[in-house]
C-alpha cells in the first residue's frame, strides 16, 4: 500500500513521543497536574488577588471591624482610643477614630484610603443586597446600548472608515439597531421606555448579573458596579488559548532538536524522502494535539453546540487559533534548526514566544474599544465568544500576516533542512544567509521576490515597534519608530543582495549593484503597497500609521526605495560584502531624514 | 566545582544567549509599563493630567427637571437638552453629541426601579472617557435616590465616615499595580527563567553524551551538577538588583531592597534546585521543562494561598507593611526550603546510576 512520505515520518513521531513518556515521567506527570488543579482550584477560591495585608490600620470602634475585614488588603488592630493615635503616629497608614478617618502623608496611605473608599462602597452594596426589597435598595439601574456611527479621519486618503473594514458596518442598518430607533422614525414619537419592564425584578436576578462571569459583556448594572469598557477578559482569553499552544511548541522544538544532536536524524535524511515530506511529518502530529486542545478549550467557553449557528461559531474560534499555532510553531521549527544547544533553543523559544504574546496581548486588551485592536486574532475570539458576527475582511486582516510570516518561515527553514545545516556547528548568521542562498539558487528566486516575502515581516515588527515604543514621550517614540522602521526596511531590502555577492552567486560588478538595487526596491515597492491596500487602512488614523504607510504619492517611494537600497549595495560594491552592518547603516539613516522631512509637522 | 560554574558562565557569555535573557526581560518591563500607562488612563484619567474632557458632549434625552440631569449640570458635564430621541441620534450621528443618556421617569420618591439608558459610541476610545466622566454623576444619583428610599429599610443606616485628605492624592490602581504585580514579577522573572536554564544545562550533557566525557575528568558528578546549579542561581539576584535599580529610577521607591535580593535568591535556590532534581531525575529535556513548568504554576497557585507568600512578602517588605519579625520568620521558611531541596538534590545525584 502506498502511503504519502509525510505520514510514515508522522507515525513514526507518534510513535518516538510514545517511547520518550515511560511510566515513570507519565505518573509524574498526573501527580503534577492533579497538583496544579487541586492548587488553581483552592486559589480560585480566594479571589485571586495577591495583595493580602498590604495597608495598615488602627481603629478602636468594634463595629469598623465587619467593613474592614470584607478586604484582604487591609491589615488591621483594633485597640483603645488613645493606642490608635499612638499607631498612627508609628506606621499605621490609617487611623480611623470616631467618624473621622486620619491618614498618613504618604502615597501608601493615600492609595490606602483610596482602597478603603471603594472597601465602604462594596460593604454598602453587601449589606443592601441582604435587604430582599431591590426598589428600595438598588433603585438605579443603567443600561449601556452601543451605537455604531461614522467615524472621522484627519487624515486625508483614507475614505474607509475603520466601521467599515473591521465590521462590515452599513449606516441604514445602524439605526434598525437601534432598541426603538426604527419605530421612532416611523413617527410614532418617544422611545423613553417604562423603567420596570427590562430591570431584574428580584435579588435573585441581582445576583445573576453581579456574579456574571468573567466572560460575560457587562449591559446592565447599578451605577456602583458600572464600569468602563476595560476588557481584561481578552487577557484571560488570550492565556487560556495560548498557554498550550507554548507547551506543545516546546516539545515540538525538543523533538526537532533531538534529531540534530547526535546526528540522530540522519536516518530519516537517508530515507528516500524529500525534506518537504520530513517537515510536514514532523510537524501535523503536533498541529493535531494542539487544535484537539484548543477545540476542548473552546466547548468550554462556548458549551456544547445546539444549532448550526454555535457549531459555525466554534468552527470560525478555531480558524482565527489557527494561524497563531502556526506562527508559533513555524518559529520554533526555525530556532530549533538554528540553534546550537538548547540553551540557545530555550532562550530564542522563549523570546519569541514573548514577542508573540505581546503582540497578540495588547491589541486585544482594547478588544471593545479601538479598532487597533483587530490586528490581534485574539480579539476576534473575543468577538466572536461575545457573539458578534467576524467579516471575512477583519479575519483577513488580523489573521493574513500570521499565515505568511508563517508560511515564509517554513519555506525557509525548509530550504535548509538539510545535512550540511542540520549537523555542523554552523553560526547562526550563515544559516540565515543559506536560506536566503536557497531561495535565490531557485531557477525564479530573485530579489524582487525575496523583498516582496519579507513585507509581512517587516510589517509585523513595525505593529511591534508601535507597542513597544508606546511609553516613550511622543516626539521622541516617533523619532525612534521612523528611525527603527526604515533599518527594518533597509535590513530586509539589502539582504538579498548581500547573499548574492558574499556567496559569489553574482559577480560584484557596478551594473549588478545597479540592477539588483532597482529589483530589490521595486519587489518591496509592490509588496508594500498591495499590503497598504489590504490591510493598512484602518489605523491609518494614528501617527504611527502614518509612519508604516507614508507616501499616498507612488512615484517618490518606489525612487525612495530603490535609491536607500542602491547606497547598501554600492557600498558592498565598493568596500566589499563584509562592510554590509555600514551599508545598511549609512542607507537607514537616509531613509530616515528622507522620512523625518516628510513627517516634519508631526515632530515639531 | 568553581570550574564548571565558570565553565558555563563563560558559555552563557559567548553565546550572546544570557543577552537574549536580558532583552526579554526588557520586553517583560516594556509591557508592563505600557500596561500601567494604560490602566492609569482607565481608571484614572486624571493621573495623566490634561485629559481633554471639555470637548465631550453628552445629549439628555429628558425634561429639565429631571433630577439626574440638574446633577449632570452640577457636575459640568457638558450637556444638551433633547425632548425625543430621535434628533439626538441625529446629532449623535453628526458627531455633535457623543453620547446619549435617556433619563428614567419615574422620581426617588416613587417606588418603580428607575433605568437609565446610556448610548455610547461603539468602538471608540472616547466610550471608556465618557464611562468615566459618567460615573460619578450616576453614583452620585443612585446615592440621592437611596437617601429617600433606604429610608423604608428596616433598621438600614448608611456608613459615614469622613477620610480626611492630606494633599498626597494616590490611585489605589496604580499603587497596587507597581508594587503587588509589576515589582514581584519583575524581581521573580530571573528565578524563574534560572530554574528552565539549569534544566538545559544538565539534560543537554546527558543527550550530547558529553556528560560522560565530563566524568572522566577529574570531576564528580556532584561538583559538575552543584556548579551549573550555583551559576544559575548566582546570576539571579544580579538581574534582580539591576530591575530594582530601573525601578527606583522611575521614581518608585523600594524598602528594604537587600532583604527582598536575599529572598529572591532563596526562591532561586529553591527553583534551581528542584528542576536540577527534576533534570537528573528524567534526563529527556521536553519532559523535564514540561513538570518544571508544571511545578512553577503549581507554586504560583499556591501563593494566593497564605499571605506571606514570597510575592506578597516582597510586596509588604517593598513598601513597608511588615514587622521586621514577621518578615525575618518567614525568610528563614524559605531558607529552610531551599537548605531542605539542597539536601534532597545532593541525595538525588549520589544515587543517580551515572555517579561512579
Amino acid at each position: 500500500m502506498y502511503m504519502p512520505g509525510w505520514l510514515t515520518i508522522a507515525k513514526w513521531e507518534l510513535m518516538r513521543s510514545k517511547l520518550k513518556f515511560d511510566a515513570r515521567s507519565i505518573i509524574m506527570l498526573i501527580i503534577s497536574l492533579i497538583l496544579v488543579i487541586a492548587a488553581s482550584y483552592a486559589a480560585s477560591q480566594t479571589g485571586m488577588s495577591m495583595n493580602q495585608k498590604i495597608y495598615m490600620v488602627a481603629f478602636s470602634q468594634p463595629d469598623v471591624q465587619p467593613i474592614i475585614q470584607t478586604d484582604q488588603r487591609f491589615d488591621y488592630m483594633l485597640v483603645d482610643r488613645y493606642k490608635t493615635t499612638v499607631y498612627y503616629e508609628y506606621g499605621a497608614d490609617m487611623a480611623i477614630i470616631g467618624n473621622n478617618v486620619y491618614l498618613s502623608d504618604t502615597r501608601k496611605a493615600a492609595s490606602a484610603a483610596d482602597a478603603l473608599e471603594n472597601t465602604f462602597i462594596e460593604y454598602r452594596e453587601i449589606v443592601l443586597t441582604s435587604y430582599n426589597d431591590v426598589n428600595n435598595s438598588h433603585p438605579v439601574w443603567v443600561t449601556v446600548h452601543d451605537l455604531e456611527r461614522p467615524q472621522d479621519f484627519q487624515l486625508a486618503g483614507t475614505e474607509s472608515t475603520i466601521d467599515e473594514i473591521s465590521r462590515g458596518y452599513n449606516s441604514t442598518a445602524a439605526l434598525e439597531s437601534v432598541p426603538g430607533g426604527s419605530e421612532g422614525a416611523s413617527g410614532d414619537g418617544s422611545v423613553r421606555t417604562g423603567s420596570s419592564t427590562i430591570s431584574p425584578e428580584d435579588i435573585e436576578a441581582l445576583d445573576a448579573i453581579e456574579g456574571k462571569t468573567f466572560f460575560e459583556k457587562q449591559t446592565l448594572s447599578t451605577p456602583s458596579n458600572f464600569n468602563p469598557p476595560v476588557p481584561f477578559t481578552a487577557i484571560l482569553y488570550a492565556f487560556l488559548f495560548i498557554f498550550p499552544i507554548y507547551f506543545v511548541s516546546q516539545f515540538y522544538s525538543t523533538s526537532l532538536m533531538d534529531e540534530r544532536t547526535n546526528r540522530k536524524g540522519e536516518l530519516i535524511l537517508i530515507a528516500p524522502l524529500r525534506s518537504r515530506d520530513v517537515v510536514i511529518g514532523k510537524t501535523v502530529p503536533y498541529l493535531v494535539i494542539t487544535m484537539a486542545i484548543q477545540a476542548a478549550i473552546t466547548l468550554y467557553i462556548l458549551k456544547m453546540p445546539s444549532t448550526l449557528a454555535d457549531v459555525e461559531r466554534i468552527i470560525l474560534v478555531l480558524a482565527a487559533i489557527f494561524p497563531v499555532i502556526l506562527l508559533f510553531f513555524a518559529l520554533s521549527f526555525y530556532s530549533a534548526i538554528l540553534s546550537r544547544s538548547f540553551k540557545e533553543l530555550t532562550f530564542a523559544s522563549v523570546f519569541l514566544s514573548v514577542v508573540i504574546s505581546g503582540y497578540l496581548f495588547f491589541p486585544a486588551m482594547f478588544a471593545n474599544i479601538h479598532a487597533i485592536s483587530s490586528i490581534s486574532p485574539i480579539t476576534l475570539i473575543v468577538r466572536l465568544i461575545e457573539g458578534e458576527s467576524v467579516p471575512m475582511s477583519t479575519y483577513l486582516f488580523s489573521t493574513l500576516p500570521f499565515y505568511l510570516v508563517a508560511g515564509a518561515v517554513y519555506v525557509f527553514g525548509t530550504s535548509i533542512f538539510r545535512e550540511e545545516d542540520l549537523f555542523t556547528q554552523k553560526s547562526i548568521g550563515s544559516k540565515i544567509i543559506d536560506c536566503f542562498e536557497m531561495f535565490l539558487s531557485y531557477r525564479y528566486g530573485s530579489v524582487f521576490f525575496l523583498s516582496i516575502i519579507f513585507i509581512p515581516v517587516v510589517y509585523m515588527t513595525q505593529l511591534m515597534l508601535i507597542v513597544m515604543l508606546f511609553n516613550l514621550p511622543v516626539p521622541y517614540s516617533i523619532l525612534a519608530m521612523i528611525v527603527l522602521s526604515a533599518l527594518a526596511e533597509e535590513i530586509v531590502k539589502s539582504i538579498g543582495i548581500y547573499t548574492l555577492f558574499k556567496r559569489k552567486l553574482k559577480e560584484i560588478t557596478f551594473k549588478n549593484a545597479v540592477r539588483l538595487s532597482i529589483l530589490s526596491g521595486a519587489g518591496f515597492f509592490v509588496g508594500e503597497k498591495a499590503v497598504a491596500v489590504l490591510t493598512l487602512a484602518p489605523i491609518a488614523s494614528s501617527a504611527f500609521g502614518t509612519v508604516m504607510t507614508m507616501g499616498a504619492m507612488l512615484l517618490i517611494p518606489l525612487l525612495l526605495h530603490v535609491t536607500t537600497v542602491a547606497i547598501s549595495s554600492l557600498v558592498m560594491y565598493w568596500k566589499g560584502p563584509d562592510a554590509y552592518k555600514y551599508a545598511v547603516i549609512l542607507a537607514t539613516i537616509f531613509h530616515s531624514l528622507y522620512n523625518m522631512t516628510i513627517l516634519r509637522g508631526l515632530l515639531f | 566545582m568553581k570550574t564548571v560554574a565558570k565553565k558555563e558562565f563563560k558559555d552563557l557569555l559567548t553565546e550572546k544567549t544570557f543577552i537574549l535573557a536580558i532583552i526579554i526581560q526588557l520586553f517583560i518591563a516594556s509591557f508592563s509599563t505600557f500596561l500601567v500607562i494604560g490602566l492609569t488612563s482607565f481608571y484614572d484619567p486624571t493621573a495623566l493630567g490634561d485629559v481633554d474632557f471639555e470637548g465631550i458632549n453628552i445629549g439628555v434625552v429628558g425634561t429639565e427637571n429631571d433630577e439626574l440631569y440638574q446633577i449632570l449640570i452640577e457636575n459640568n458635564v457638558h450637556t444638551y437638552l433633547y425632548d425625543d430621541f430621535i434628533p439626538a441620534y441625529g446629532d449623535f450621528y453628526d458627531r455633535k453629541i457623543d453620547a446619549i443618556i435617556v433619563t428614567p421617569l419615574g422620581t426617588a420618591e416613587g417606588t418603580d426601579l428607575l433605568n437609565v439608558d446610556i448610548y455610547l459610541p461603539k468602538s471608540e476610545i472616547k466610550a471608556t472617557v465618557i464611562s468615566l466622566q459618567l460615573k460619578e454623576s450616576l453614583e452620585e444619583y443612585e446615592q440621592r435616590v437611596r437617601d429617600v428610599r433606604t429610608q423604608r429599610l428596616p433598621g438600614y443606616s448608611p456608613i459615614d465616615f469622613n477620610i480626611i485628605e492630606r494633599g498626597v492624592r494616590a490611585s489605589s490602581t496604580f499603587f497596587e499595580f507597581v508594587y503587588v504585580a509589576l515589582l514581584p514579577l519583575l524581581v521573580f522573572t530571573p528565578a524563574f527563567i534560572s530554574g528552565g536554564l539549569v534544566i538545559d544545562f544538565i539534560t543537554e550533557e546527558y543527550e550530547r553524551k558529553t556528560m560522560d566525557l565530563l566524568l572522566a575528568s577529574p570531576a564528580s558528578l556532584l561538583e559538575i551538577i552543584s556548579g551549573k546549579a550555583i551559576l544559575a542561581i548566582l546570576i539571579v539576584p544580579l538581574q534582580s538588583f539591576v530591575w530594582m535599580l530601573l525601578l527606583s529610577m522611575n521614581r518608585i521607591s523600594i524598602s528594604h531592597s537587600l532583604q527582598i535580593l536575599l529572598i529572591v535568591t532563596l526562591i532561586a535556590g529553591v527553583l534551581v534546585f528542584s528542576s536540577t532534581i527534576i533534570a537528573v531525575f528524567f534526563k529527556d529535556r521536553g519532559v523535564a521543562q514540561l513538570l518544571y513548568s508544571l511545578v512553577l504554576i503549581f507554586l504560583f497557585m499556591s501563593s494566593y494561598l497564605f499571605t506571606n507568600s514570597p510575592l506578597n512578602l516582597v510586596t509588604r517588605l517593598s513598601i513597608n507593611s511588615i514587622t521586621a519579625v514577621e518578615s525575618w520568620t518567614w525568610t528563614g521558611i524559605y531558607l529552610f526550603l531551599a537548605l531542605f531541596l539542597y539536601m534532597a538534590t545532593m541525595l538525588v545525584i549520589k544515587k543517580d546510576p551515572h555517579n561512579i
